[in-house]
């Protein structure tokens, strides 16, 4: 009986708690985050060798970042089969998460290769 | 298994790429020998950079891994195994029986 009382007691509570907040796992989260960021930064690296060898200068080069920031949104959205909320807490995450960070390793790897392969 | 697949894809797309480096500082040489000015990258060069730019976007999809649901009542994130829940957890230490020794002393 104090068994059931108590398990009555804990669904209550957790049922109060999902009216207040949003209930999820911190954990798993934390590991989506870190996948999204691993693919941002490879691919903002590889956009970045490849914007320099196509020989793009000055303002065409950034417009070809977030081109390929677009499409790197909306290749993770179909990874996430679009169901953004049972893996994210909002679609920032998704869409703006290590922008800037991967901005600066493409003006890096942009540079690297334009220098390589035009100039020398 | 899969990521093994995209990992590999990866590397060959790389390889397309390191490829599409070459093929421009070659076609940049012959420019400068026929004394003409760099306009723009011949086609099959530029097909080769979307393809190698596909391949390692699909690598870059598929390699850091699987998105984990976090909703706490989804099929995935349920204890299979019941030491994965604490509640389970069961702690027998030594500490108890020597205590219940020193109370039969005292007693």
């Amino acid at each position: 009986m104090a068994v059931n009382g108590e398990l009555g007691a804990d669904e209550n509570k957790s049922s109060d708690a999902s009216n207040d907040l949003p209930i999820f796992n911190a954990e798993n989260l934390q590991t989506n985050m870190k996948v999204i960021y691993y693919s941002r930064t490879f691919l903002s690296i590889i956009g970045g060798v490849v914007a320099g060898i196509l020989g793009l200068t000055g303002l065409m080069g950034f417009i070809f970042y977030f081109l390929i920031m677009a499409i790197t949104s909306i290749g993770l959205a179909a990874k996430a089969k679009f169901s953004v909320h049972s893996y994210f807490d909002c679609w920032n995450r998704i869409i703006l998460d290590g922008f800037l960070s991967g901005l600066m390793s493409f003006v890096l790897f942009w540079t690297f290769a334009y220098d390589i392969i035009h100039i020398f | 298994m899969a990521m093994g697949i995209g990992f590999t894809i990866g590397i060959f797309g790389g390889l397309v790429l390191t490829h599409a480096a070459y093929a421009t500082v070659q076609y940049r040489g012959v420019l400068k020998i026929v004394d003409e000015e760099f306009s723009g990258l011949p086609i099959i060069v530029v097909a080769e950079l979307i393809l190698g730019l596909c391949l390692c976007f699909w690598a870059a999809l598929t390699v850091p891994g699987k998105f984990l649901s976090i909703l706490p009542d989804s099929e995935e994130n349920r204890p299979v195994a019941l030491p994965a829940n604490l509640d389970f957890m069961i702690f027998n230490h030594r500490g108890k029986a020597v205590n219940s020794l020193t109370n039969d002393k005292t007693s």
